[in-house]
């Protein structure tokens, strides 16, 4: 029997001995905004894979084999953190990852650690909806927060490869130049919209909110992940209008009836905002996310 | 806290002031003054505690907002796996049975104890306590202890209780150790929990050839290969006390082998294949309540095949899993059946056993789904004719159906409705009304 059992080292050894030529860098992104972020700051020397796509709600995503296998081969994993991603990435981490991006490495990056986070619950408990703990994951979509992820990120990349760490620097103060405009062209655009009052489906847009200074006057989900009960629409339904609510905000995967129901019974307008870029974003698209999103909320700000 | 103090010093401070006015003195202009003067005294104070209240209140916000920048970047924790060391959760199961036939019998088979159809009526099922967390960087543990009712009596069994190494371990990348006792690799549904499973019971190969799940004492090796496939490999070897093994002598009396692959088709699409095999010595198995009996060599060959496709990439809101296994046992020694009084009787034959199951979510929290299990029996020696070990020709099968309503990934109600015809001519119709419920700390589950 023990002669039989000697063949899996030797099939292992066999496996392992072929060292792979030095390919690029490999980000493993949770979300399709680290793999576009990770390509602006590391061009040609990273190759960034994203483990969702934009139609994907990154809460609830299955720990699948294909995972696993971007996982065991990655240099650095970006991702949310805030507890987003709990239900998949650590059996991804146990299975698959490699000592380099194990929590503590440079190579273990989660964003919501290193910018200021929102709604941090003052009571965790499961009846409250599907809480999370270290509060609100959605960093993303305060553009201010992105230059600070991306020194992080130069700094990560610069420590894991540091041959390329010239070309990290300069592609991260290219960036900040770039994205420092950008900021100051959305801001004088955005002027508008404050104190637009809206209602959201999710609290998948309090960074949005936050940096524009909208009114968030109500959320369809009464509590965070339950779906929206008929009781709390109907109370929802008054005080949305009492408000003067111009837009009801809600992300491509969504349950779209809920919202429909609302403006249906109101002025308010329902809309399907992008959440993220897409899952093979080229350069350019996180641009293009914010302006998208500004432009549909200044066309509902307009309207009557 | 300070404005509940200041409000109870208002509190005793306007009925003092009352009384130190003197009142024998107390005509109407004297009374209105005194009112007029605890009135201002009332509002100065409801003024004060306001304002101390706003300033509270602004602390506290500034507070969370600040809070979490100051913590250094540490390890993500999460109510989920890592808020109680060690994290606790435990899972609760019932359910409610009628069967249309007494006789559960799988004709042909030694079935062993867990094997056996559940309790008829109303019924829990295993109470399953984990305990699990990360030792420190380089190994994580977790113990799952299930209370279950056996022979009218409840049990405490140990399900589960490993450890295993954690990335930083120190073995070469995708390396990994785990040891203990364990729900091994083998096929798909083996290293799941039973609460975790589509249907209210197991299918019939792995009633027959499992005896629910295989869960010995050992060491398992796995290794997952560094390529755009998902590769992975490993093997281990066991005490050969759990079924099929049995008694074992030598402490050393089983092995394990498997590969499998997997991958993504397109965005929403998601498959895996394996292949596995286990050799046992089996130096006494004891099945059918102790009367069949098996000392010999058991082998098991197994495949699994599972595909899972989200419409919209959304497994939360609708999906498909469409799931098949099948397994091949061939088993050289003797068998005997002592209510039949058969004696020891050699057997070398080999018998076979599979189910496809197909699992829809149309709802995000309703899912239908239907299963087909057949085992197909061994050809009977002259010797077991007439005893347990005598399929009569016949092949036993399972038709399922189920419904099943999930409110939040912690609480789920199943209706099930099986057709059994486990021997020949005895069809059993099964109807199971089961709940599984799961508190506190709960690990997510693997594809």
């Amino acid at each position: 029997m023990f002669r039989k059992l000697c063949i899996v080292p030797a099939i292992l050894a066999g496996w392992a001995l072929p060292t792979p030529a030095i390919a690029d860098l490999r980000v493993f992104a949770c979300e399709p905004e680290w793999a576009a972020l990770a390509k602006e700051i590391g061009g040609d020397k990273v190759s960034a894979y994203s483990a969702t796509h934009e139609k994907q709600d990154a809460h609830h995503v299955r720990a699948r084999p294909s995972l696993i296998a971007k996982v065991r081969r990655a240099d650095m994993v970006f991702c949310s953190g805030a507890g987003l991603e709990v239900g998949w990435l650590p059996l991804l981490m146990q299975r698959g990852a490699r000592a380099n991006v194990r929590p503590g490495k440079p190579g273990h990056f989660m964003a919501a650690q290193h910018v200021a986070v929102r709604e941090i619950p003052a009571v965790v408990d499961r009846s409250l909806g599907d809480v999370h703990p270290e509060g609100n994951p959605h960093v993303h979509l305060d553009p201010r927060n992105l230059i600070v992820l991306a020194r992080e990120l130069t700094k990560r990349l610069s420590a894991i490869d540091s041959e390329n760490k010239p070309t990290y620097v300069q592609n991260f103060s290219n960036f900040e130049r770039r994205w420092s405009a950008n900021i100051e062209g959305w801001n004088a655009k955005a002027a508008g919209l404050k104190n637009m009052p809206v209602v959201v489906h999710h609290k998948s847009w309090s960074y949005l909110i936050g940096w524009l200074g909208l009114n968030e006057v109500g959320s369809l989900e009464a509590k965070p992940g339950i779906p929206p009960t008929v009781s709390h629409l109907r109370n929802l339904l008054k005080t949305a209008s009492a408000a003067k609510a111009k837009a009801i905000l809600r992300t491509p995967f969504d349950q779209s009836d809920p919202s429909n129901w609302l403006a249906g019974k109101t002025n308010i307008q329902a809309l399907v905002l992008p959440f993220t870029v897409s899952r093979n974003a080229k350069p350019g698209a996180l641009k293009n996310l914010f302006d998208d999103i500004l432009l549909q909320l200044e066309k509902a700000n307009r309207h009557p | 806290m300070t404005s509940r103090f200041i409000r109870a010093v208002a509190a005793l401070a306007v009925p003092i002031s009352v009384a130190a006015t003197p009142v024998y003195a107390a005509d109407k202009q004297d009374l209105n003054r005194i009112l007029g003067e605890i009135q201002a005294l009332k509002k100065a104070y409801e003024n004060r505690i306001a304002t101390l209240e706003n300033k509270i209140k602004s602390l506290e916000q500034k507070k969370a907002v600040t809070g979490k920048k100051a913590t250094p970047a540490s390890a993500g924790k999460s109510i989920k796996d890592n808020s109680f060391n060690p994290s606790l959760g435990i899972v609760l199961n019932g359910r409610a049975s009628t069967y249309s036939e007494n006789s559960s019998e799988i004709a042909g088979f030694g079935i062993g104890e867990e094997g056996e159809r559940g309790r008829e009526g109303l019924a829990i099922d295993e109470s399953e306590i984990n305990f699990s967390a990360n030792v420190d960087d380089k190994f994580y543990a977790s113990s799952t202890v299930a209370i279950v009712r056996e022979e009218g009596e409840d049990k405490v069994e140990l399900e589960e209780a490993y450890l295993q190494t954690l990335p930083d371990a120190g073995l070469p990348d995708g390396l990994r150790i785990k040891a203990g006792r364990a729900f091994w690799t083998l096929g798909y549904l083996n290293e799941h929990h039973a609460h975790a499973d589509d249907f209210a019971d197991r299918p019939l190969p792995y009633r027959a050839f499992l005896n629910k799940a295989f869960n010995d004492d050992g060491v398992e090796i796995s290794y997952v290969v560094p390529a755009d496939l998902f590769i992975e490999f490993g093997g281990g070897v066991f005490r050969g006390d759990d079924f099929p093994a049995g008694d074992s002598v030598s402490g050393l009396g089983a092995w394990s082998a498997y590969g499998r692959i997997g991958g993504d088709i397109g965005d929403n699409q998601s498959w895996r294949l394996g292949a596995y095999t286990l050799h046992t010595d089996v130096n006494g198995r004891s099945t059918n309540e102790g009367n069949v009996n098996f000392i010999g060599k058991s082998n098991l060959y197994a495949a699994d095949l599972r595909y899972t496709w989200a419409p919209t990439g959304n497994a939360k809101n609708s999906e498909l899993i469409l799931q098949a296994e099948y397994f091949n046992r061939n088993e050289e020694g003797t068998y005997s059946d002592s209510e039949a009084s058969t004696g020891n009787v050699n057997f070398d034959d080999s018998s076979q056993g599979w189910y496809a199951q197909a699992v829809y979510k149309f709802a995000p929290s309703w899912r239908i789904g239907a299963r087909y299990s057949q085992l197909l029996a061994a050809d009977t020696p002259a010797g077991l004719t007439g005893s347990a070990l005598d399929s009569a020709g016949h092949d036993p099968y399972t038709m399922s159906v189920m419904g099943d309503w999930t409110n939040s990934e912690f609480g789920r109600i199943r209706v099930q409705y099986n057709r059994e015809e486990l021997s020949d001519g005895r069809e059993d119709n099964q109807f199971i009304l089961q709940y599984i419920m799961s508190i506190g700390a709960h690990s997510a589950h693997a594809f």
